[in-house]
């Protein structure tokens, strides 16, 4: 149930195709199964290629011996870091534009000397068949010197411990200092001191890795390939050494991506093996080999340590977290600045000290996950919230009611929040939609509920310096083409354009078309990630909509006799406002415009606010554009004598700005959720020993349609977001808040804490037992 | 390479659909250990994929009508390839007592699982790929189900408890298919439940339990109790079942029965449950489908 409310919304345009729940241009192609994937890719004379990946988390390689897989009828090629130009990669701001330092974040892109988790690429073969390619990996003989190896990251932070990262395996540290929180922790009431540890877990995206590369007649080393980021074509040249406008990446609909597709997948293996063998080289991941080799979201540790007054005021925070980065450095500093920043939640606090610190294990890499860092801080600050509360016995409503953040609040480095903060707002409607609690069914069951507010951030952090173009153009015919470098994974990001200048334009969504993810024929728009593309591209298309719509208005008036602003463009007709009975149809008015050689397509650049990069030793001033709040709330059903939790009900409130279309943010808020019940209840990529024990989906376990429960959402719109009509991003924040919902929810239900993620029936159980 | 069960299978095979019995049994004669019956497919894949089965002939159930459909004739016969899809529907709208006591079985067809698998997986491959986590065997074990076995010349009817050997291991020779699962009448005044404790619903058990009690007035008349994801086939736990047999049903004795059951059950930890966990949530599962079971006797 989609619960659509207006309040206190002035002064915003009459919008005809804006906010209504239109079908998604790209809705049919996906249920139909036309929609092309960039596994579907085949071309003529196409080698498959496939990844060693090596079977210690922590060795010297002594020997790699590949002639007997290049003996192999079939193997085409088999490459090793001896055949590579360039060794390394750079794993840190994908797609980066600006002038930041990316220094000590490369990582090989085949191990040469050293291994340094299990499942690192050792070597790529290209062979004719997939199968042929499959029997090679096992014909290339590798010779292992066991090393040293560490594997939880405060046994790599002590003195002594093995290093897999120079100097110390510490990779991003951030220390976040705001008034004196030693001092005013001596006046505080009562002290309340928590830790709370989140997992490893997998995107588990229905589509794996997957792309297909080849060298054209021009020498230009294409790459369609699902990803998050087209721009990585820079960081490919870097490696591959070859000039930037000589690699094209072809982006595909994505089939799902949840940051697992922001670094680099398979571009470099095959675009190796397609530049050596000159013939077209494609490579799929399998489930087990997504799960193993590829980025996982951090597991943190976060301790909370809270001055607070009898009546339930925040004086003072020290919060420290420890993220395990695993074996390379990918995003782990951005993750873990997301986190830190965002570590006392959306609450004014004026005393608060943040160390937070990544460290390098032999572990699995962990880098992007939808809600990125932000996410592990909420589960961390909403669950200790409510043991605040607990400690001064008090309600958990009424402590967030007395802390939260009012616009002009600030975050512990310093930014202000802006616009609307409709937490209170979002937490008492998401609350209410439960409704009244039933009587448990069975004498053993106990029925708990929760609540947890939230502040994500949308938009990349403001000194990257991101910007996004786009170019809106109308044919001789009345439609609508969009060129824009957006990928969209499925969130809606290219129909989100394709209405916004429907609207703009006065053309139905169905005659918008929408071209797109292409770093070459299509104007760069940047990263699918940090919930920025609806606010990023969705300016950028604004804007050139708009002035496509400015020149065709002036063009009109003149007709019309009559000012450019009485000039109104709907349903493919352009007509005077007070006199609808002047109109004519819009392919008319292009007609003219082409006739005396007026523009009918406009590119257009949005920029984001620019800041400067923040000093780690203590991060003060600005780092995003703007946030989006929320609430989650949900009830729950504990088996006393089992474990298990059942989520019964779900609830949650997000106030979008303005919801471009309803529906797909409805969409986003329950997938959003749904994802964030399997954090809390059941997702764990098991490493033990730097052996992953959960592989495929029979181990790591995803809760499927049995497990969502009743569902509520409501959309609050503010008008206040800075993304085009006043909106806010959702993706991230639509996963943010439920994880730590569910485990209020079950604390509240039992009467005790399980301070871990997921909350399995062992360890709800163990918690029972020890309340007892 | 990576054991991986979302690839394309490599390894070449012959295909084969018999349309009839002997045709299936004929085949099985011909390449023994080196074939394989599909039915559903949904374990068999797997095995395939992942390379722990390499058969050079896989035998295709698919058109043999004599291994499908359900029939009432004294016992409940139901064909081997009938999916479980198609056996719940014909539990829960079909039967008339005393037959209607099977509630077990459609309980435990109604856990299995995704929609998906439900209509692809038969009775008799969830059989004889003799999984510890069978959820159909619990259920048969306590209606004293037997299984016929057949071969190009030979027929041979098992009690289901001997058909189990060990994990993926049957009774069953290289030469012969399991045909039908028969269920006897059941006595009088008896009633069954299934409870099924799973990480996601969609999964296997981490335990499952099944009981079926026929009673007189307020004594159980007689009693069957069965286990899975507890042991290295699916198992009865007799020792429990003599203690209720004779007694005077109550919620005690059900609470007592489900810690003797527990106590009678080997099961180990794995990455989905822990032997100790497994262990307390039997006595739980045991103790509520008797309190189940003895409320539908009523």
């Amino acid at each position: 149930m989609i619960q659509f409310d207006q309040p206190n919304i002035a002064n915003l345009p009459e919008l005809r195709q804006i906010g209504k729940p239109l079908p998604r241009i790209d809705a049919m192609g996906k249920v139909t199964g036309a929609t092309q994937y960039a596994a579907d890719y085949t071309m003529p004379n196409m080698l498959h290629a496939q990844v060693l990946r090596a079977k210690h988390a922590s060795a010297q390689i002594l020997r790699v011996d590949v002639s007997k897989a290049r003996a192999l009828p079939g193997v085409v090629a088999v490459l090793t870091a001896d055949d590579l130009p360039g060794a390394q990669v750079a794993t840190d701001i994908p797609g980066v534009t600006g002038t930041s330092k990316r220094a000590g974040t490369d990582a090989p892109i085949l191990a040469r000397d050293r291994v340094r988790f299990m499942g690192e690429a050792l070597a790529i073969v290209a062979a004719e068949e997939l199968a042929i390619a499959e029997r090679a990996l096992d014909l290339i003989e590798v010779d292992y010197e066991p090393y040293p190896a560490v594997f939880t990251p405060e046994e790599a932070m002590q003195p002594g411990a093995p290093i897999v990262t120079e100097p110390d395996n510490i990779v991003a540290r951030w220390r976040i200092v705001k008034g004196d929180a030693d001092a005013a922790l001596r006046d505080a009431d009562v002290i309340v001191e928590r830790t709370y540890k989140t997992q490893f877990i997998d995107h588990a995206y229905l589509e794996p890795e997957a792309g297909i590369a080849w060298v054209d007649e021009n020498g230009t080393l294409t790459i369609r390939v699902s990803t998050q980021v087209v721009e990585h074509f820079r960081s490919i040249a870097a490696a591959l050494q070859l000039p930037q406008n000589k690699v094209h990446i072809m982006g595909t609909l994505v089939g799902g991506g949840f940051g697992g597709k922001e670094d680099i997948t398979v571009e470099l293996f095959i675009g190796l093996a397609a530049l050596k063998t000159r013939r077209p080289v494609k490579m799929v991941y399998s489930r087990e080999e997504s799960i193993l080799a590829h980025c996982k979201r951090h597991p943190f540790t976060i301790t909370h340590k809270t001055g607070v007054t009898h009546s339930g005021r925040i004086l003072a925070s020290q919060v420290n977290l420890i993220a395990d980065s695993g074996a390379y450095v990918y995003l782990s500093p951005y993750v873990l600045l997301y986190a830190a920043s965002s570590a006392v939640g959306p609450y004014k606090v004026n005393h608060v000290t943040v160390n937070a610190y990544a460290v390098a294990t032999n572990n699995t890499f962990t880098s992007a996950f939808r809600g990125f860092g932000a996410a592990q801080a909420c589960v961390a600050y909403e669950q200790h919230m409510d043991e605040i509360a607990q400690a001064l016995h008090l309600d958990p409503r009424q402590v967030r009611r007395v802390n939260y953040a009012q616009a002009g609040d600030t975050t512990p480095n310093g930014q202000a929040f802006r616009g609307a903060v409709w937490l209170e707002e979002c937490a008492q409607r998401a609350w209410d939609a439960l409704g009244e609690t039933p009587p448990p069914s069975a004498p053993n069951i106990k029925i708990g509920r929760g609540l947890a507010s939230y502040m994500q951030s949308y938009g990349r952090i403001t000194w990257f310096h991101d910007t996004s173009q786009a170019w809106v153009g109308l044919e001789m015919d009345g439609s609508i083409v969009i060129r824009c470098g957006v990928p969209d994974i499925g969130g809606g990001q290219i129909n989100t354009l394709a209405q916004i200048s429907a609207e703009v334009l006065g053309v139905p969504l169905e005659r918008v078309t929408v071209y797109s993810t292409d770093s070459a024929l299509t104007p760069l728009a940047g990263t699918t990630t940090a919930t920025r593309q609806m606010y990023m591209s969705g300016n950028a298309t604004y804007q050139a909509a708009m002035a496509v719509r400015k020149t065709l208005a002036e063009r009109a008036s003149q007709h019309f006799e009559c000012e450019p602003a009485e000039i109104d463009f709907a349903d493919s007709a352009v007509f005077v406002k007070s006199d609808a009975s002047q109109k004519m149809p819009l392919t008319q008015l292009i007609a003219m415009c082409a006739a005396e050689g007026l523009p009918r397509a406009n590119l257009s650049l949005f920029k984001a606010p620019f800041t400067e990069k923040l000093d780690p030793d203590n991060a003060q001033g600005d780092i995003w554009p703007d946030y989006t709040f929320g609430a989650q709330a949900v009830q729950v059903a504990v088996d006393l004598e089992t474990g298990e939790v059942r989520v019964l009900k779900s609830a949650a409130c997000h106030d979008v700005g303005r919801a471009l279309n309803p529906a797909a943010v409805a969409g986003q808020i329950e997938g959003g959720a749904t994802q964030g019940l399997g954090y809390a209840l059941m997702e764990d990529v098991q490493i033990v020993n730097g052996v992953t024990l959960t592989p495929s989906f029979a181990e790591y376990l995803l809760p499927t349609a049995r497990d969502v429960p009743e569902t509520k959402t409501i959309i609050l719109e503010s008008g206040t977001g800075l993304g085009p009509f006043g909106a806010k991003g959702i993706g991230e924040p639509a996963l943010t808040p439920m994880a730590p919902a569910i485990a209020n929810a079950v604390a509240n239900a039992i009467g005790a804490r399980v301070p871990q993620l997921p909350l399995t029936p062992e360890r709800v159980l163990a918690a029972i037992d020890s309340a007892r | 390479m990576l054991p991986t069960n979302t690839h394309i299978l490599f390894h070449e095979f012959d295909y084969h659909a018999p349309t009839t019995l002997y045709e299936a049994t004929e085949l099985l004669a011909q390449y023994g250990d080196s074939a394989r019956p599909i039915a559903g497919g949904t374990d068999l894949l797997v095995q395939m994929k992942m390379e722990r089965r390499q058969p050079a002939h896989v035998i295709s159930l698919a058109r043999v009508n004599a291994l499908q459909g359900i029939a009432l004739n004294g016992d409940l016969t139901i064909g081997a390839t009938t999916s479980i899809r198609d056996l719940h529907q014909y539990l829960t709208s079909k039967l008339q007592p005393p037959f209607a006591s099977l509630q077990s079985l459609g309980e435990a067809c109604n856990g299995f699982s995704t929609i998906q698998i439900m209509r692809m997986a038969t009775l008799g491959g969830n059989l004889c790929n003799a999984s510890p986590a069978s959820d159909s065997a619990p259920p048969l074990l306590t209606f004293d189900a037997r299984v016929t076995l057949k071969s190009k010349t030979f027929e041979r009817v098992m009690a289901l408890e001997h058909f189990f050997i060990a994990p993926g291991k049957t009774a069953l020779q290289a030469d012969e298919l399991l045909t039908h699962i028969r269920i006897p009448r059941p006595p009088h005044q008896s009633a069954s439940a299934f409870i099924k404790i799973a990480r996601v619903a969609a999964d296997i058990s981490q335990v499952c339990a099944a009981v079926r009690l026929t009673r007189d007035g307020n004594l159980i008349h007689d009693a069957r109790i069965a286990l899975g994801s507890v042991a290295p086939t699916p198992v009865r736990a007799a020792a429990a079942e003599r203690e209720l047999i004779g007694q005077t049903f109550s919620a005690a004795l059900a609470e007592k029965i489900g810690k003797r059951a527990a106590q009678e059950i080997q099961p180990i930890s794995d990455i989905r449950a822990t032997r100790a966990y497994r262990q307390h949530i039997a006595a739980v599962i045991v103790r509520d489908a008797l309190l189940r079971a003895w409320e539908r006797t009523q």
